[in-house]
């Protein structure tokens, strides 16, 4: 017999997850949250580390060429059956696909042969500026803007922030279940890659402003 | 076929206690727990939260107030009579239990991190509360009518 979590309990137990991952600290720190999926059931356990898998891939930025992400799609998907827990990893591999084939588009490349949804529609209409997918993302224009500019920060931002909208619009339609604590840790994920790219942001602009300071600082005493 | 009219009859008079208690049981244990969670993550007001778990036991006593209305000589003019409104009762109580534990569970979440919010955040609770009062005032108010009104 394998233990079953208490939802109510766990739920009330983790502090709220804030408006937008724009803020300065996430809620609760990694190795609390570690300490409180711990006490999940055994069940909820092997659903929860797949998901976290897929979320530190995810995050992961080396270069990866498309037969990797195919064979990592493919690995999860016919290990994974929570519904929820597909959504998540499908609607990432399509942000992921749609945002290689802007940037492969703009490099002058081929479109990309990734994986997901929309794989064939991106060829399709691959002359297209938002390949027609606005609709569905309506995220696409401004990254594409972004890109154009030149601005990592802020395709990451936007990115984020689609991903972000996608799992709190899907976080409505739960309470007290065991998918609330899944977009729980969708949500924790983003905040915590936010907060850290805003930590390396602020180390690069305070050793910028140090390499400034020594070289004009000759005259200190 | 006498004995079963009469055996519906008595759990009538049972079954408002009886299924308010399980709704209680289960509304108070789903507000209880997350009471207990939401302890980890809050620096005061401890007594609010646990508190307010509580809210689901009314039900119960709805339950045994209906349960020593009717408790009378069952007959067979009165069991069937005892039985539906028990019954329906019963189920009012159950179902207004376990939502408001629910609802309970809701609001401690909310009030954990907002707790000058606590008083609207209990408002829907208290508001299936209401429901709840309502289905017990008016099986008093039928129960009335019921032949043998008067306890055996």
């Amino acid at each position: 017999m394998t233990a079953a979590t208490n939802y109510h309990w766990f739920i009330s137990s983790l502090p709220h997850m804030p408006r937008s991952f724009d803020v300065e600290h996430v809620p609760i720190s990694g190795i609390r949250l570690q300490e409180r999926l711990r006490m999940l059931g055994d069940d909820d356990k092997v659903i929860v580390e797949q998901v976290q898998r897929f979320l530190l891939w995810d995050r992961q930025q080396p270069e990866r060429t498309d037969e990797d992400v195919q064979m990592e799609y493919d690995r999860l998907m016919s290990s994974v059956s929570n519904p929820l827990v597909r959504d998540i990893i499908t609607y990432r591999m399509d942000v992921r696909t749609i945002t290689s084939a802007l940037r492969r588009r703009r490099l002058g490349l081929e479109p990309p042969t990734a994986v997901g949804q929309y794989v064939d529609h991106i060829r399709e209409h691959w002359i297209h500026s938002d390949f027609r997918l606005q609709r569905e993302h309506p995220w696409i224009s401004g990254v594409r803007e972004a890109l154009d500019a030149s601005k990592p920060l802020s395709v990451e931002r936007q990115l984020l922030n689609a991903t972000w909208d996608r799992w709190v619009k899907l976080s409505d339609g739960f309470y007290f279940s065991f998918e609330t604590i899944l977009l729980y840790l969708a949500r924790w994920e983003i905040v915590d890659r936010w907060t850290r790219l805003d930590e390396s942001a602020g180390r690069q602009k305070f050793e910028n402003l140090l390499a400034q300071t020594m070289a004009s600082g000759g005259g200190i005493k | 076929m006498e004995s079963f009219i009469l055996l519906l009859g008595w759990a009538g008079v049972f079954l408002p206690t009886a299924f308010g208690a399980i709704g209680s049981i289960i509304g108070c244990g789903r507000a209880g727990q997350a009471a207990s969670g939401a302890l980890l993550d809050v620096e005061s007001g401890y007594g609010r939260l646990v508190g307010s778990s509580a809210l689901p036991s009314s039900q119960t006593i709805y339950g045994i107030v209906v349960t020593m209305q009717f408790n009378r000589a069952v007959s067979l003019d009165s069991a069937p009579g005892l039985f539906s409104i028990g019954l329906l009762v019963g189920l009012a109580l159950l179902f207004s239990a376990i939502v408001q534990g629910s609802c309970c569970a809701a609001a401690i979440n909310t009030t954990k991190s907002k707790p000058e919010v606590f008083g609207l955040a209990i408002a829907p609770a208290a508001i299936v509360e209401g429901f709840a009062v309502f289905a017990f005032i008016f099986a008093l108010i039928v129960g009335g009518s019921i032949p043998g009104g008067t306890a055996g």
